[in-house]
């Protein structure tokens, strides 16, 4: 599963996931993308998830690219506990997604298989999405 | 002559974003008109017809604007767009001067099924444009790129491509374009595997 290798911080304040994304919302190197049409935090199990459910779809024959990595960890209280006490223990890693972020893409199918593909990754994730073809004029 | 043909009508008032707004929400989109020898004008077009047009348009695609009966041969430079409703805010055209060389990035259409991919192996296309410089009169409207010979980890680069002798490409000759390379295939465990791994 992804993770990134060396931290600085163990945990990390909220931040904000308003607006639309501005960098990474276009198709760069496949035919077919995945785009987030909502904003959410996407962990790395439900990375993981879509990729097997695109990847074992398309069988061989194509190519996928995961476009969000979960560099942000996200902590949790044990439960039964009283709040204060500081700040919970890192419970694993999420992706930050704006809408409009492009999140897959897959190249070297038909875009019938494509879409059969990029759907069964979008039921995988906690948001609504849109499959996105490649124009001429970017 | 192009096949894409557009009407168009001069912009003189309701300037900046609110008087774009007001285009927007009646059908139009509001779009310049630049060039090297042109003074840039500012122009109205239908919304509809030009986002059904998009679709087949590239940026080496020559289209016909007809200004209040004034025609003018332009290329799509660059337009902004709303990307979660695909609604087009404005459109930059760029006026070509006949006889005068111009700079382009013509799309690269990939065709035929590789040799190698039969073999197991995947396509990967690198790039999908080239910069080129060429005659208006000269510009292609795309490149074919035939890569039925490809076998595995055989590629195509920019030096390979075909094109006229009138037409000179900017981009490095080196760069790849498309490579056929081996594919590693994910391994799915089977009932048995999984038995094995929960009675362990």
């Amino acid at each position: 599963m992804l993770s990134p290798k060396r931290i600085i911080h163990r945990k990390k304040q909220r931040g904000t996931r308003d607006g639309v994304a501005h960098r990474g919302n276009t198709i760069a190197f496949g035919e077919f993308g995945l785009m987030a049409v909502e904003p959410k935090w996407i962990t790395n199990r439900q990375i993981e998830a879509a990729r097997i459910a695109m990847t074992r779809h398309i069988k061989r024959g194509g190519k996928v690219w995961i476009r969000i990595f979960p560099d942000m960890p996200y902590t949790k209280k044990p439960a039964e506990t009283r709040q204060g006490n500081g700040k919970g223990n890192p419970e694993g890693w999420v992706a930050v997604v704006k809408k409009g972020t492009m999140m897959f893409e897959m190249a070297g199918v038909s875009e019938e298989l494509a879409r059969e593909a990029l759907s069964l990754a979008a039921q995988k994730l906690p948001i609504k999405t849109k499959i996105v073809v490649r124009r001429e004029v970017e | 002559m192009s096949n894409h043909v557009f009407d168009a009508t001069l912009r003189t008032s309701d300037f900046g974003s609110a008087g774009s707004r007001r285009l927007l929400r009646a059908g139009k989109i509001p779009a310049v008109i630049y060039g090297s020898k042109t003074k840039p004008m500012h122009i109205v077009i239908d919304a509809h017809k030009f986002a059904l047009a998009i679709g087949s348009i590239s940026e080496s695609t020559l289209i016909t604007l007809n200004v209040e009966g004034d025609e003018h041969e332009v290329l799509v430079k660059t337009f902004q767009e709303d990307i979660m409703t695909d609604i087009i805010h404005h459109v930059d055209f760029y006026e070509v001067v006949r006889g005068e060389k111009l700079r382009a990035f013509v799309s690269l259409s990939v065709e035929g099924n590789p040799v190698g991919c039969k073999k197991g192996g995947i396509l990967d296309v690198v790039l999908h444009e080239v910069e080129v410089e060429c005659l208006p009169k000269d510009l292609p409207a795309d490149i074919k790129v035939d890569v039925s010979a490809l076998d595995l980890n055989d590629h195509i680069s920019v030096k390979e491509l075909p094109v006229a002798k009138t037409v000179s490409i900017l981009t490095d000759g080196d760069e790849t374009v498309a490579t056929v390379k081996s594919v590693k295939v994910e391994k799915v465990a089977t009932e048995e595997e999984e038995v094995v791994a929960t009675e362990e």
